[in-house]
């Protein structure tokens, strides 16, 4: 674990804003873990806004809505940050945005209609992985912690901490909602210590019964990276160590993000599928860092166009996620995806850095959260020992990046890690 | 609009290698400044020669190895300023710039260059001196009094005449000695130093000093008339080898758990040397001999996984 200077000033205390008139959407088939959704409309479609365009394909997969009332131009691969190109959708907008009316019998629905509704509206976490909700939701396994993963704990973004200041009740009604589901015995709300004021107010929550959410409390974490990776939450929470080939429910435990019970409380509340999210622009080459709500599929580019971002000077290196975990990109024509928390523009602090030889000082090792030797991956990559690579356990790495931030040597070590995974996965 | 595409991470901490590196200069400035008080004109010929030889081998060398030269890394000042500051006053010019080639081209440079090499290189040239000129590495002479009156250092004295040095006269190190490694309190300072802007990790500080107090404890109750912990600790090179060698990271265990079983064994092995050898002193052969069990020390001492 390591402490980052947070970059999160000024944009955290800002109101978010909104952007809901863009052109032209570009949805990819692919925005989540698993297999792309399958399209189901033709080119020239007209569609309503949150009407369905591409299918839920397999059991892990998720549907994929129309953002805007629109009209299909076109069905053509297009920008994916993860993917390079990927079968995308474009939409041409067409209509005005549409308000959605509050469900009446929430009360009265089963927990197998609160899935059901979870999967139509193609909800997925949000935190970065964008794992289909309704698959976590459904564990094999008894549950009996939930864990609501406040910590946004990458530097600069802020968009989860804007949302749990402007939407906190709508986010409880949303952990509501998923405990009917996974009825654990107990709920922690995860933050760290520069959210206080968010944990004051749940408190307060939690103190008047407000919500009925079974054995809510809050715990404040010290603010390090990665203290919001999935492993590191569930220990620091419940001091319950999860190796790197089990998973959370092994230990009786889910986590979701703030951000995926906010939009599980669209869904069933105002039974709005998930076409737009809270993104956060930052970094030194934007004029005005910020948080802004944008619909799904919504380019950089027209952000830009539009002037609701402007560049101050030209940036250097144009980030899709955190600095920490984030990839870079090579022009303004990406979209927005579902798992998309930020877009990071850097000018000043992109930085070029030479590699140099392993001192072995150990600064690597001692970081890693997952106790592991980074520096080991690097040697045996570069002398493609890749045969070695798994007694070093490789796939426990979850590519924080803590150890590539500390090397004094400037050494791409998360870079060695995925370039090895490759090959330690083709080994076996 | 040309952009820069990288692997993630896209922060990095500030300190790299010439920083470490040059905090380790400016942690050893507080034992040169001692040693060119209490040692005048010798202390400043010897470090200027070490450090200068030491800087044109290295650049020779990565001409000829056609590498970009890494002499703005530190590196190569601080073995020069290391290896000087282990030397008697009264060493030749010779010898200097003999012990600091070999330093360079062998301790270094022969394993493959910064981060390779398995020995401490200031140690190796050291040690490559001690072989060459046993009789020059072990003449000392007393501080302020260089080429003249040539005088014991307190091992020497406390080990083959049994008279103790005062304990006051150590820490400030007006005492015979090598350059740099009279006065404890300088010593001390620096590591501290390093210490606090975590340069260099405490563990084996800790473990080191640890063993050797427990050590000499267990000496004088057994025997009265053996020298005191204070004595120990504050005589010979071992404060400068515990903050300023045993910390070298390219040559120490990689896990915290290996740091420790390399500082405490070092301790015992210099506090045997000064025992039972007939050998006044032992940082540096201890040193160099954990050195070698380095690399047996980190396959043993692998970091556990997280929840494995
Ligand atoms: S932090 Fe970098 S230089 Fe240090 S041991 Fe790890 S890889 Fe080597
Ligand atoms: S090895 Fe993997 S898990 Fe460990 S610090 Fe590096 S990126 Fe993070």
């Amino acid at each position: 674990m390591v402490v980052i200077e947070e970059h999160k000033h000024p944009q955290h205390n800002i109101k978010s804003q909104k952007f809901d008139n863009p052109d032209k959407l570009y949805l990819p088939v692919s925005q989540h873990t698993g297999k792309p959704a399958s399209v189901c409309m033709e080119k020239g479609a007209e569609v309503e806004e949150g009407q369905l365009i591409a299918r839920q394909n397999g059991y892990i997969s998720a549907c994929i809505h129309a953002p805007k009332g629109s009209k299909v131009t076109d069905i053509t691969p297009w920008y994916h940050p993860n993917f390079g190109r990927m079968e995308s959708l474009v939409l041409k907008c067409t209509k005005e945005s549409k308000s959605y009316k509050t469900r009446s019998n929430v009360g009265g629905l089963y927990p197998e209609e609160l899935l059901d509704i979870i999967q139509k509206k193609g909800i997925v976490g949000m935190g970065g992985a964008a794992f289909p909700t309704h698959v976590k939701l459904k564990p094999p396994k008894n549950i009996d912690t939930l864990i609501i993963n406040g910590c946004e704990c990458e530097p600069y973004l802020s968009a989860d901490y804007r949302l749990m200041k402007e939407n906190l009740k709508e986010i409880c009604k949303g952990v509501e909602l998923i405990c009917r589901i996974v009825k654990p015995k107990k709920v922690i709300f995860a933050l760290e210590d520069n959210k206080s004021d968010v944990a004051k107010k749940i408190n307060l929550f939690s103190s008047i019964k407000k919500f009925n959410i079974p054995g809510l409390e809050t715990t404040v974490l010290k603010s390090t990276y990665p203290q919001g990776g999935e492993k590191q939450l569930i220990f620091s929470t419940t001091r319950r160590k999860i190796s790197g080939d089990k998973l959370p429910l092994d230990v009786g435990c889910i986590v979701q993000n703030v951000a995926t019970c906010f939009a599980v409380y669209e869904a069933v509340y105002l039974d709005k599928p998930l076409i737009e999210r809270m993104v956060s622009f930052c970094g030194d080459a934007l004029e005005e860092p910020k948080n802004i709500w944008v619909r799904i599929g919504t380019t950089l580019q027209e952000l830009f166009e539009k002037k609701i971002l402007s560049f101050a000077g030209e940036p250097k290196k144009i980030i899709s996620g955190g600095p920490m975990m984030g990839v870079t990109l090579d022009c303004l024509n990406y979209p927005v995806l579902k798992g998309t928390g930020g877009f990071l523009f850097l000018n000043r602090d992109a930085k070029n850095y030479e590699e140099q030889p392993c001192i072995k000082c150990g600064r690597c090792v001692d970081v890693c959260p997952m106790n592991l030797m980074p520096l080991m991956y690097a040697k045996m990559v570069k002398h493609e020992e890749f045969g070695r690579l798994n007694e070093f356990y490789i796939k426990d790495c979850i590519e924080c990046g803590c150890c590539a931030y500390i090397c004094p040597s400037r050494i791409p070590l998360v870079h060695y890690v995925k370039t090895g995974k490759k090959y330690a996965v083709a080994d076996k | 609009m040309p952009l820069q595409i990288s692997s993630s991470p896209h922060l990095k901490a500030k300190a790299d290698t010439p920083f470490v590196m040059l905090q380790v200069v400016v942690a050893l400035i507080p034992a040169t400044a001692a040693s060119i008080y209490f040692f005048r004109q010798r202390a400043v010929f010897l470090i200027a020669v070490c450090i200068s030889v030491s800087l044109l081998t290295e650049h020779i060398i990565y001409r000829i190895r056609r590498k970009p030269s890494t002499l703005g890394d530190w590196s190569a000042v601080v073995t020069g300023l290391l290896l000087a500051l282990t030397l008697p006053p009264a060493t030749k010019w010779y010898a200097a710039i003999l012990g600091t080639l070999f330093a360079i081209l062998v301790g270094k440079h022969l394993f493959g260059g910064l981060g390779t090499n398995i020995f401490n290189p200031a140690l190796i040239g050291r040690a490559f001196l001690m072989a060459a000129y046993p009789k020059m590495m072990t003449t000392f002479t007393e501080p302020f009094s260089v080429d003249t009156v040539t005088s014991a250092t307190p091992l020497s004295l406390q080990k083959f005449s049994a008279s103790l040095t005062p304990l006051k006269e150590l820490f400030i190190g007006n005492v015979a000695g090598s350059l740099g490694e009279t006065s404890a309190l300088c010593i001390i300072a620096g590591g501290l130093y390093l210490l606090i802007r975590k340069i260099a990790d405490w563990r084996i500080p800790l473990s080191l000093l640890g063993s050797v107090i427990i050590v000499s404890l267990i000496a004088q109750f057994l025997n009265q008339a053996n020298a005191s912990v204070l004595f120990h600790l504050l005589s010979g090179g071992l404060l400068l080898g515990t903050f300023f060698m045993a910390t070298d990271p390219v040559t120490t265990p990689i896990s915290q758990k290996g740091r420790y079983i390399f500082g405490a064994g070092c301790g015992v092995l210099i506090m045997v040397i000064r025992y039972f050898s007939g050998l006044p002193e032992g940082v540096m052969y201890s040193i160099l001999f954990f050195n070698s069990l380095t690399p047996l020390i980190n396959r043993y001492t692998p970091r556990h996984p997280f929840g494995r």
